[in-house]
């Protein structure tokens, strides 16, 4: 029998406990110089306000738990304290908000769930943007890009809130919200999509295999925090566009080299006096744009020469493994190097070189789940009614077969990020006054001693986006796997 | 609903109070973008190493309309190579004048004739090199604040970018401060350098670093580069040394003194009798009993300026002023030629601080005896009168060898030199460890190696190294560890694996100094950073157009690159710039970048 312990809304509310308090404590560390034992107050209150914040949400914890029996019981005071609790936004707690949120809902939904998460991608990409203000000036299309911005939060506020009214109103009205919400997505925002399909759907219909995804990953809380990294920065690197100044993060300024971090320089600037923070954001869109397409060349390619490989075996196999075992042979990087440095430095360059390393790779995991699904009853009847091959492979064994490669997929997009890196570090990637993820690290490693932070950010970045990734990966590996369901 | 449109409001309306008071960058910049001007496209070349440097380059050029694409190469060969083949407009150089006289900063790139001519030919600036070669030290800063002229002001060839500090730091709870010292030109001297505990002298090995573990040759005429610059100098004794500020002199060289006749085309060294050839017996440093005489002198010198001496001869270009090295055994010939000055006699310039005045000069280097007064007398005669002689005699190129030990060690013919199969006098696989280790070096300076492999060189004191006198090594063993970058090298040093470490760059400053046991010496250098603006390729704009040129160069702000290099750099005009104080600055002055790019592009239609 479910208790009240399996609920979305009291296993996030547990779970933002946790992260809540990481937050604070490392607010906490950043507020505290240890070498001179000075306090820097607004980042301390900051960090206590956090630490409050928290312990209400363990008392919240503890008072639903008291109240619930079997089924959870959100009464009118619990439901009071979430509401205050919401105001833990203006410190900056997504993490308590969003559980917040999930508490105030009577009857959770889906689509209310995703457009929690649309609204604080919104707010993270207002929020990050508005850091501009403190700079001694902004880009011309700064005022009404954050107009439109501030627009499109509002209209998805009231989306959130209005949701169960808005799905039972008359089709032609919905309508119209759908398109003009699914417009919103040009802001980047993904989870608007995900909004839009949960309003489409009718009836909560588990036959639905789609749905029975999108439901199944926002029961894993972390591949949820991974996604909302993910989409934060796609949605960053479409608004910075009009956001931020692009001179700040390519422009020398001699007078403001290796400045700490400061309201206006929030990650410091570098030995150019480079603003690091403009040039992480900047560098988002081209670490995502390589990363992902890097992935996906190499996931369709060695994906199907895997999949007729392990399906039609014997010669065919012999023939396309033993090409691929060659290539395999060949250590990636280097291959990387070579091709690189066979027809120059260029970011189109940097995607082919990297995805033809990776195709081995792909091709074995396929073929290896295809020879293990080929051997299973259901596409041994599958054969004996006599459906066709293609058939056979299209309904049966890579839809059995995707789990391990998505899993790879994850963790490639990770590793050819730290590539592209690798490759700029030896000049052969992005052009190094470019800001790009590992350019930035690069200069950082000259500083590691004198100026940490100048590494500590860009390593950061680097290691959150392959780590939301990997969350996001396992999400969809427990999601897709048969088993499983 | 009413709520939420209420809050709306509200919220449009803060946000628009807001905006009132943002600056945007429009009205930062009062909007007067100068974008009428055509963009000029030009391509800036430069090695990984000079990723700093091309950076605030073309950031500089582009703030002036210009159109930079940056081509970095990724190491030095393919920079060179690009650079030899004149793929570029303009170009980062680099020149470190390391016998620490002007000729040597101007001559192989300026001259027509140069062995690394930067520039297109130009018969002015080639007699201005000849000039000032002929010229002592007071008369030369006129003709020299000419040639800059000529290169940077009135033609636009070359623009100095900075000059750069020299530092090293060492650990100091285990080395005496004071017996560390820092030359401007001069490689790392190791012999007076001693551990805080003088017992540890003989017990323990002093601890070096350098990056190169692949040695050109340990023949000194063989090899001018980092790799062995400061081998050679510890290994071979030579005429005359640098001081720490570039002077030269005798002290601790093979001389006990040395003087210029009237003229300037006649030096005369009066040699020392205490030093002789270090050679090695199971693998121990031993005195071979062959004094360092007047004989090896004129043989080391004479293969130094003759580029057929040995095959891959790469230094006599150096030495290419020496017209004729004798033994002098005329006492005589001292007492009647005068030095530059006229103020005395040659023998009596010879003699000054000596203990036993000149009886008798002796030709045979075994009958010199100092202090019966039988002193070797070397005289060299240079082509054309060139006080800067002396400078490229201490260089280490001019380092005395055995003639024996040499002509024993070369019997191969010059002509069918192979170089796969026979081994010359100071070939690094005759002391790299393994099959072929036959240690044939004989070292006429203080230290010998023993033997090398792809990690470490060790060396030992040679033993008859004037030896009586304060100028003998002070520590027994020395140990060149080979540590391919400057982090990986400066951890060494902080975890004690070094004991010193030569040579860091500015980053790193900050670190030695956050460390107690650490010390760091900073001192000036002849090292100069330039731009080379491409002028012997006729195929580049920049070679059919002064006004480019000089737009080019006028864009260039060398306090940016003070600044960026956190006020470790020192402004330079030209390579001469740290050897001769001309006075002349380069101003970066953007209205005369636009003057000259509009003459430049008006001529171009």
């Amino acid at each position: 029998m479910k208790s009240f312990k399996d609920t979305l809304a009291y296993k996030q509310a547990n779970f933002s406990v946790g992260l809540s308090l990481l937050y604070a404590v490392i607010l906490g560390f950043a507020a505290v110089d240890f070498s001179t034992f000075t306090v820097q107050v607004p980042l301390f209150i900051l960090a206590v306000v956090n630490l409050i914040a928290t312990v209400i949400q363990v008392l919240l914890n503890f008072k639903i738990r008291k109240d619930s029996q079997k089924t959870l019981v959100v009464n009118r005071s619990s439901r009071i304290m979430a509401m205050l609790l919401l105001l833990s936004l203006l410190a900056g707690n997504l993490f308590i908000a969003l559980s917040s949120m999930y508490l105030l809902k009577k009857k959770l939904t889906t689509g209310y769930m995703y457009g929690i998460y649309m609204v604080l991608t919104d707010l993270l990409v207002i929020g990050v943007s508005a850091l501009n203000l403190f700079k001694a000036y902004v880009t011309n299309s700064f005022i009404p890009a954050m107009l439109i911005l501030l627009i499109i939060l509002v209209f998805h506020t009231i989306v959130l809130v209005t949701y169960d009214k808005i799905r039972q109103t008359k089709p032609a009205v919905k309508k119209g919200f759908l398109v003009l919400l699914a417009l919103t997505v040009l802001t980047g925002n993904l989870f608007v999509l995900l909004v839009a399909f949960s309003m489409m759907q009718v009836e909560d219909t588990v036959s639905n295999r789609r749905k029975g995804i999108r439901e199944k990953i926002l029961r894993n809380q972390a591949s949820m925090i991974g996604m909302l990294f993910i989409v934060f920065l796609v949605a960053m690197s479409i608004c910075s566009v009009w956001t931020f100044n692009y001179q700040f993060a390519v422009t020398n300024d001699y007078s403001a080299i290796l400045i700490s971090p400061t309201l206006q320089y929030p990650f410091g600037t570098d030995n150019f006096g480079r603003d690091v923070f403009s040039r992480i954001v900047f560098g988002a869109r081209i670490s995502l744009a390589v990363g992902v397409v890097a992935t996906t060349i190499p996931f369709i390619f060695g994906g199907v020469l895997g999949a007729i490989s392990g399906y039609f075996g014997r010669h065919t196999d012999n023939l396309i493994m033993r090409f691929l075992d060659i290539l395999y042979a060949i250590p990636g990087i280097l291959l990387a190097i070579t091709i690189v440095a066979a027809f120059g430095a260029s970011t189109t360059n940097l995607i082919i070189a990297l995805s033809i390393g990776y195709i081995p790779s792909y091709a074995r995991t396929m073929r290896a789940n295809v020879i293990q699904v080929t051997n299973l009853e259901y596409v041994e009847a599958s054969k004996a009614v006599g459906n066709h091959n293609f058939n056979i492979i299209r309904q049966h064994v890579i839809p059995n077969s995707m789990a391990p490669m998505i899993v790879r997929a994850t963790l490639t997009i990770g590793s050819a990020i730290i590539a592209t890196s690798s490759l700029s570090y030896l000049g052969l990637g992005v052009e190094n006054y470019i800001p790009e993820w590992g350019n930035i690290l690069r200069t950082g490693s000259s500083y590691l001693e004198t100026k940490p932070y100048l590494a500590i950010y860009p390593g950061l970045a680097i290691i959150a986006l392959v780590l939301s990734f990997n969350f996001l990966g396992d999400g969809l590996r427990d999601a897709t796997d048969p088993r499983l369901s | 609903m009413k709520k939420k449109l209420l809050s709306t409001v509200l919220m449009l309306g803060a946000v628009a109070l807001s905006a009132c008071n943002i600056t945007t960058e429009e009205d930062a910049n009062g909007g007067n973008a100068n974008t009428d001007q055509e963009k000029v496209e030009i391509e800036l070349l430069g090695a990984a190493a000079d990723e700093k440097d091309l950076n605030i380059l073309r950031d500089q050029l582009t703030r002036n309309g210009f159109e930079v694409n940056v081509n970095q190469q990724p190491d030095y060969a393919s920079y060179r190579a690009q650079r030899d083949a004149g793929n570029f407009d303009v170009s980062i150089a680099s020149w470190t004048t390391v016998t620490g006289n002007p000729d040597y900063a101007v001559r192989s790139i300026f001259s027509s004739d140069g062995d690394s001519r930067v520039i297109e030919p130009n018969e002015n600036i080639d007699a201005l090199i000849d000039e000032a070669a002929s010229q002592n030290e007071s008369e030369y800063t006129e003709t020299y604040n000419q040639l800059e002229n000529e290169l940077v002001t009135e033609n636009a060839y070359i623009a100095g970018l900075y000059n750069s500090l020299k530092a090293q730091a060492f650990n100091e709870d285990l080395i005496n401060p004071d017996t560390v010292n820092l030359y401007k030109s001069r490689a790392f001297a190791w012999e007076p350098v001693s551990f805080n505990d003088t017992a540890m002298n003989e017990s323990e090995s002093l601890v070096l670093t350098q990056m190169e573990s692949d040695l050109t040759s340990l023949d000194p005429i063989k090899g001018n580069d980092s790799s062995i610059n400061q081998l050679n100098t510890n290994m071979y004794v030579r005429l005359v040394n640098l001081t720490e500020d570039d002077q030269v002199t005798s002290e601790a060289s093979l001389s006990y003194n040395h003087a210029i006749a009237k003229g300037n085309s006649d030096y005369y060294f009066i040699l020392r009798d205490d030093i002789n050839f270090a050679g090695l017996e199971d693998g121990q440093a031993v005195d071979t009993g062959e004094r360092v005489g007047a004989n090896d002198v004129i043989y080391s010198l004479d293969r130094a300026s003759d580029p057929e001496s040995v095959p891959d001869q790469r230094t006599y270009s150096l030495h290419e002023y020496i017209n004729e090295v004798t033994a002098v055994d005329d006492l005589s010939e001292l007492e009647n030629v005068e030095v530059a000055d006229g103020s005395m006699t040659v023998k009596e310039a010879l003699e000054a601080n000596l203990d036993t005045s000149i009886n008798s000069l002796v030709t045979d280097k075994t009958q010199a005896d100092s202090e019966a007064g039988n002193y070797q007398v070397v005289k060299l005669t240079t082509t054309e009168p060139f006080p800067q002689v002396l400078n490229y005699l201490a260089h280490q190129s001019a380092g005395i060898v055995s003639e024996q030990q040499v002509e024993s060690v070369n019997t191969y013919d010059i002509d069918d030199y192979n170089v796969d199969t026979d081994i010359a006098y100071g070939d690094q696989r005759a002391v790299t460890e393994g099959d072929t280790y036959d240690n044939h070096l004989y070292a006429s300076g203080p230290y010998i190696m023993i033997a090398k492999n792809d990690y470490e060189a060790t060396f030992q004191k040679n033993p008859a190294y004037m030896s009586e006198t304060e100028n003998a090594a002070n520590i027994e063993n020395v140990t060149v560890r080979f540590i391919g970058d400057m982090d990986s090298a400066l951890s060494a040093l902080r975890s004690g694996e070094v004991d010193l470490l030569y040579g860091l760059s500015e980053t790193q400053y900050e670190v030695v100094e956050g460390e107690e046991n650490l010390a760091l010496q900073t001192g000036d250098s002849n090292a100069v950073s330039y731009l080379i603006v491409n002028t012997t390729n006729e195929d580049r704009k920049t070679a059919g157009s002064v006004d480019l040129r000089k737009a080019i160069v006028h864009s260039i702000n060398q306090e940016d690159f003070i600044q960026s290099y956190d006020g470790q750099k020192k402004k330079a005009f030209s390579p001469v710039s740290p050897l001769v104080d001309t006075g002349n600055v380069l101003e970066a002055d953007a209205d005369l970048v636009q003057d000259h790019l509009a003459k430049y592009l008006e001529q171009a239609e």
